[in-house]
């Protein structure tokens, strides 16, 4: 007699029956989850994907300094691929009986095909594992890379969810489609769809399994409901055990399991509801007002300390960066024969855009314009002849701190010798003067270089016939070869003037020179350095070298067969000379 | 009689389904661009190719290939006459992607005198994708693991590529930018033809995939 008939037939035993085959079912199910967990933790697949996922983490994260509310959504986007590589291991295991011919044979087996479907369920526990193992890794490097802040339980357990949601996609294809190109072109859709999230408006992206970041690195501090990682983390809940439910609901004809299904399918229209109407929800104004409000006044939140005569600003925890701000700022003031009469100070500033709809969806076109007035107006906006910004989310993390310092180095050296600042942000036209022949950007140079160390390379290239190619600018009549420093485009700090490869040559010879000596010739005129119209020549004369001179050579006056000329639709910009 | 079985034999629904997913795909991402005021690019299109390579990778299969070498036709017929008969079913839907892009550039340009970026060097990639494919295929069908021969190219042929395309050094050659157009589609042709010639040595190829094992099995103790 069979459990069923036991039941219908109000026979006594029927319950232990009943009982007794749910316990050997479940028993049946984690002897082949037993199985199965291994083989999806071992797959060559899954494994693969692990891998390519680090390697898109470890490309996003080894630049800036990790921000914690940014770098755990950076983990998840590493977490897709894996996504889609357990997905088509998943499709692979679960239609394995099929695609071999075996139906018959498993049809005749006592167990069920449900049964079975609840097991390769159950052995997404192998894929969850390397997922979590993916976490960790990721977190430990960010962490040795001392990451600010600290990470989001919901985005990173979303991360997992992501996966097992996946996982639980490829059991319901395979457990209709066998055939392995549906798996390749269920996971090919799961990774389009992620890549292409961030291209909609308003909160849709956080509709989508994982989307993009955007400007989560640009803030200073995550905001209440920005990132909604728990919300997100709810609805891919809801999504996994909707699709665990629809890849049983495929392999059961058992009318027991309808009810277990229906419970599962309210659960997770429930969960991903709940998940998506709190992702829907605009962040709250007071928030938004809160973050415009800091970025437009920085003072307001900043921890601000004084050193050397030197002010550093930093927003709250991100005091680490302050040893790696002083040493070189000290450097370059112990090797000055006088400090300018307004103190230097070195600020952090943000640059967030009240224009990104993820950040702003919801709220009406005055408030926004409102915010826009407020960024517009951050200081990091107007230039100051006293103060490096360093901008949140751009600071480097790694070897590239060579660079930052010297950096931070070139801005204070800038503020010694008085050559003004170029404006950085939103507001900025971009325009920066050039010091064209003048001994006090050649000083500033030697100043950074000396101050920290750094081996720099004249980023000048030469040409087919010997001469010199690279950027140019056009100062006065004539074109002059820029200096690029080694980390420039990144924008580690606000903008300085545009230095010329002349400069960079004559402090180059300077650095080659005693110390003593350079800063004896200093010492005995500083003012005289200090003036716009003193010369390379002036100065190297006074050092007792000879002043570099590389010009750019004038253009042919007749094209080489093959090539046009162009004529220019537009006036040429000229660059203003430094002359303050 | 061998043309029927090569257009019996051919995996119609396989290499059908991933060329209108691709397809379907770029549609979806066309339909958004237009109405979001953007334009797709040339990773949009070597995207939604990724589907139609996974489906290439099954094409080259000769489940019948012992018994067909008995024959006294070539035995590489079958294969190569799936291979020829795929061909222009991809050729069109390349055609149908690239005209997707070039619809929402078009779009987008209206009424300015920007261009599209030059298409010869992605039509060069994606043809010496496809021979990279067919190749890795062919040969996987040569050997004892004929079982996993789309499971096992696919994956090879897109590492491949992304190699080609992302890894330092490598990708001055085959991607612009770095590279130039010209080069880059030169380079991408040369892959085109060597993988075409391992392709042919891999269905020529006449080795017994259970030969060694049983020479084991006879061999006299």
């Amino acid at each position: 007699m069979t459990a069923d008939a036991a039941t219908r037939a109000g026979d006594a035993s029927g319950p232990v029956l009943t009982a007794t085959r749910r316990t050997s079912q479940m028993r049946i199910v984690l002897g082949l989850a037993r199985a199965e967990a291994p083989l999806l933790f071992r797959s060559v697949l899954v494994l693969a994907g692990m891998l390519a996922g680090g390697v898109l983490v470890w490309n996003l994260t080894r630049s800036a300094e990790p921000l914690w509310w940014n770098t755990a959504w950076q983990i998840g986007e590493g977490q897709a691929i894996l996504a889609s590589t357990v997905l088509i291991a998943a499709q692979l295991a679960a239609g394995r009986a099929r695609r071999d011919g075996l139906g018959e044979l498993y049809d005749s087996f006592p167990v069920s095909a449900a049964t079975r479907t609840a097991a390769h369920l159950t052995s997404l526990i192998g894929a969850a594992a390397v997922s979590v193992l993916f976490i960790g890794g990721a977190a430990a490097w960010v962490q040795i890379r001392g990451g600010v802040g600290t990470p989001s339980a919901g985005v990173l357990v979303g991360g997992v969810l992501l996966v097992v949601a996946a996982g639980a996609a490829g059991i319901a294809l395979g457990a209709r489609l066998p055939h392995p190109l549906a798996g390749v072109l269920a996971a090919v859709v799961v990774f389009a769809l992620f890549l292409e999230s961030y291209r909609f408006p308003g909160a849709i992206p956080w509709l989508f399994p994982w989307t993009i970041s955007g400007q989560f690195g640009a803030l200073y501090a995550p905001l209440t409901n920005y990132p909604p990682g728990g919300a997100h983390a709810l609805e891919l809940a809801g999504i996994a055990i909707g699709i665990a439910a629809i890849a049983i609901a495929l392999t059961s004809d058992r009318a027991p399991h309808r009810l277990w299904l229906a419970v599962a399918g309210v659960l997770s229209v429930a969960l991903v509801a709940t998940g998506v109407a709190a992702q829907l929800r605009p962040i709250p104004t007071t928030e938004l007002n809160r973050l415009f409000r800091a970025e437009a006044r920085p003072s307001v939140v900043q921890h601000c300390t004084t050193a050397s005569d030197v002010r550093y600003c930093l927003y709250p925890g991100f005091a680490s960066q302050l040893s790696a701000l002083e040493k070189p700022v000290n450097n370059v003031i112990s090797r000055l024969p006088a400090r300018p009469a307004h103190a230097l100070t070195v600020a952090q500033a943000m640059l967030v855009s009240p224009g990104d709809s993820l950040l702003t969806h919801g709220h009406g076109r005055q408030q926004l314009a409102r915010w826009n007035a407020e960024a517009n107006a951050a200081p990091a906006n107007a230039p100051a002849a006293s103060t490096i910004y360093l901008i949140v989310g751009i600071w480097p993390a790694g070897a590239a701190l060579a660079d930052a310092r010297l950096a931070v180095a070139l801005g204070a050296a800038e503020w010694a010798v008085n050559l003004p600042p170029s404006a950085i942000g939103f507001a900025s036209s971009g325009a920066s003067c050039v010091p064209d022949d003048q001994a006090r950007e050649a000083i500033a140079i030697w100043l950074a270089i000396t101050a920290t160390h750094v081996h720099t390379a004249l980023q000048l290239r030469v040409g087919p016939h010997g001469t010199l190619g690279g950027p140019t600018s056009e100062v006065g009549h004539k074109m002059i070869f820029n200096w690029t420093y080694p980390g420039e485009f990144q924008g580690y700090i606000s903008s300085g003037p545009q230095l010329t490869a002349n400069g960079y040559l004559l402090a180059a010879k300077m650095a080659a020179l005693p110390a003593a000596k350079v800063a004896r010739v200093l010492d005995s005129a500083w003012p005289t350095w200090l003036n716009w119209r003193t010369t390379d020549a002036q100065l190297a004369r006074a050092l007792g070298i000879r002043a570099p001179d590389i010009t750019v050579p004038a253009p042919p006056k007749k094209p080489r067969p093959g090539v046009t000329f162009v004529e220019p639709t537009g006036p040429i910009p000229v660059t203003p000379i430094c002359a303050s | 009689m061998i043309a029927r079985h090569v257009v019996r034999t051919t995996p119609w629904v396989t290499l059908i389904a991933g060329c209108l997913t691709g397809t379907a795909l770029l549609a979806a991402a066309a339909y958004a661009a237009a109405t979001q005021h953007w334009a797709l690019n040339q990773d949009a299109v070597r995207l939604a190719f990724l589907p139609v390579i996974a489906a290439l990778a099954f094409v080259p299969r000769d489940p019948f290939r012992p018994m067909a070498q008995t024959a006294p036709t070539s035995a590489w017929l079958t294969s190569a006459g799936q291979i020829l008969l795929t061909l222009p079913v991809v050729a069109v839907t390349c055609l149908a992607q690239l005209r997707l892009m070039d619809y929402t550039i078009a779009r987008l340009s209206r009424g300015t005198t920007a261009h599209a970026p030059a298409i010869y060097p992605l039509i060069a990639q994606l043809a010496g994708w496809c021979a990279l494919t067919l190749a890795a295929a062919a040969c996987c069908d040569r050997s004892r693991y004929a079982n996993l021969t789309g499971a096992v190219a696919g994956p090879v042929s897109f590492v491949i590529f992304a190699l080609a395309r992302y890894a330092p050094r490598i990708d001055r050659l085959f991607d612009a930018p770095p590279g130039t157009a010209h080069a880059v589609t030169a380079a991408w042709y040369i892959v085109a033809a060597t993988a075409t010639a391992l392709l042919v040595a891999a269905l020529r190829d006449r080795w017994q995939r259970y030969a060694r094992k049983l020479r084991l099995v006879s061999r006299p103790r």
